[in-house]
């Protein structure tokens, strides 16, 4: 490999680290960390694992089939069932744009102290303007190395000299002690839905699709799935031992989006404060314009219109409406002053519910020979799907019991 | 393609996704008409794209095709050829399956940057 190849790889492998963490990330693994401690690690990591086998599939599916998962998710399943996975996704999709929308503009009110409700219009024409202009690449770099400044968290993690044998101890998994059971529970269930977003995958297999993929490019695939949401994995530790080691034992749920950044200032002063606020809203900001496309994909590939950030806006001229529709929505959502941190936790338990939906018919086009040919999937990627399907299945059905018995996790 | 087709071919393009001698989107294949299904030897006439073609298409497709509007037929004989994707041998325009892009492409295309 040149050099030249190497590093435009390496500055791939960023931008996924940087857009790892969304919303969902920041409220769950800040509140599993103020209400568990260490004790939930162990499902970040099964969470991540679980994200990258079925990104490396789609991305797969993209660049042998040179389609996105969703155009074949209605080939494959149908009109019926390719219709109901389009109604959750694109709910769950809303829910989740509007979630993010609404964390852009605390940010926003954090870093320029205007009213929140003027911040809102504001932060979306921002958005929007963004996403108009910037072709996809300098979209995804943009919001993805500057999402980067999240980094700040790993470094306070360390400053704050947590019980490191504590921490290793959060890694094994099943220890739980202390403290409700079902609250337990709740927060692995929420981990992993926000580890295992559905339009994380939809738009990883609709940019390989934009990006032009092709069979050559499947080990940039691998690599990219693999090291980008592992290495990412690590902002979601960070703001878990964060959270561990400075709200837990003061009794603080940060039920703000406010107050993680407030960590960074207490260990590395206004700089620290700063990078957190910044790398929060780009982090959150390109999750919105993930989500918002995503959404447009979706009902594109359903309805066969013509699609894609690639071509002139007039060129796809549904799609460029389908996303700009999405934000509109999501504003809308916003402005009648739902809570983003509560709207956050509902979007995330709803995608763990429609989670099946997303993920078994991408098992069944990877295994498809039709589609695929030879790069099916192997027996490893195979019983990793299988495991993590059935795990899917079971925190789909527990989740909204959890949530209402739960309170949302107060207990 | 040849106008006797096999009934079996064309039931499996269902739902695929139409491109158009441009290579551009065109919709897609959401329901087929077939002649002589109670004779010997049924013939795929139409491909029916949109609207009212869902209505025969699950719950779903019912409530889906109230709300909007007529089916657009597109005779077998413009179809090119069947691979993952069905192309057809006209543009979008000609055939009538461009309404939904083109009507929005005027709007969107007045915006600066488009």
């Amino acid at each position: 490999m040149s050099l030249r190849k190497v590093l435009a790889v390496a500055l791939g492998i960023l931008s996924a680290i940087g857009g790892f963490v969304d919303i969902g990330d920041l409220v769950f693994n800040t509140q599993a960390g103020a209400t568990v401690g260490f004790q939930l690690l162990w499902v970040v990591v099964i969470g991540v694992l679980g994200i990258t086998v079925y990104s490396e599939m789609c991305g797969r599916v993209s660049a042998v089939a040179k389609r996105p998962v969703f155009d074949l998710v209605r080939e494959r399943t149908g009109f019926g069932a390719g219709l109901a996975t389009l109604v959750a996704s694109e709910v769950v999709n809303l829910m989740t744009c509007a979630a993010e929308v609404g964390g852009v503009a605390i940010t926003l009110q954090l870093l320029a102290g205007l009213p929140y409700r003027v911040l809102i219009p504001l932060g979306v024409l921002g958005l929007v303007l963004c996403a108009w202009v910037l072709p996809f690449e300098w979209l995804e770099r943009t919001f993805g190395y500057l999402g980067l400044c999240l980094l700040v968290f790993a470094v306070a993690a360390i400053k704050l000299h947590p019980d490191w044998g504590q921490v290793a101890h959060g890694f094994v998994p099943g220890s739980h002690h202390g403290g409700s059971l079902l609250v337990y529970l709740y927060f692995a269930v929420g981990l992993l839905g926000a580890a295992m977003t559905p339009y994380e995958v939809y738009f990883y297999s609709s940019g390989a699709v934009e990006d032009g993929w092709g069979p050559k490019d499947l080990g940039l695939n691998k690599v990219t799935a693999i090291l980008g949401y592992t290495l990412g994995g690590f902002l979601s530790f960070s703001l878990m031992i964060v959270a561990a080691v400075v709200f837990l034992p003061q009794g603080i749920t940060p039920e703000l989006l406010g107050t993680p950044p407030l960590v960074a200032a207490d260990v590395l002063g206004q700089v620290g404060l700063l990078l957190a606020l910044v790398g929060i809203l780009f982090a959150v900001g390109g999750a919105a314009i993930e989500t918002s496309f995503s959404g447009a994909y979706n009902l594109a590939q359903f309805f066969g219109w013509r699609w894609g950030k690639k071509e002139r806006h007039a060129g796809a001229p549904r799609f460029t409406l389908a996303w700009l529709v999405m934000f509109a929505l999501a504003m809308v959502i916003v402005m009648t002053g739902v809570d983003p941190v509560k709207l956050t936790e509902y979007s995330v338990i709803f995608s763990v519910v429609a989670l099946p939906l997303t993920y078994l018919p991408i098992l069944l086009i990877a295994n498809d020979r039709a589609y695929m040919g030879g790069h099916v999937n192997g027996k490893f990627a195979n019983v990793l799907g299988v495991v993590y399907l059935v795990i899917i299945l079971v925190i789909a059905v527990a989740a909204i019991p959890l949530m209402i018995l739960t309170n949302g996790g107060q207990g | 393609m040849s106008k006797v087709v096999d009934v079996d071919i064309a039931l499996s393009i269902l739902d695929h996704q139409l491109v158009d001698a441009d290579g551009k989107n065109c919709g897609k294949v959401d329901d087929l008409e077939i002649t002589g299904l109670e004779g010997d030897a049924p013939e795929v006439v139409e491909i029916l794209v949109g609207g009212s073609a869902w209505r025969s298409r699950a719950l779903f497709g019912r409530l889906a095709a109230s709300l909007s509007g007529d089916a657009v037929h597109v005779p077998w004989h413009e179809v090119d050829s069947v691979t993952s994707v069905v192309r057809l041998r006209r543009p979008a325009s000609e055939l009538r399956l461009d309404r939904g892009d083109d009507r929005w492409a005027r709007i969107i295309g007045k915006v600066p940057g488009s």
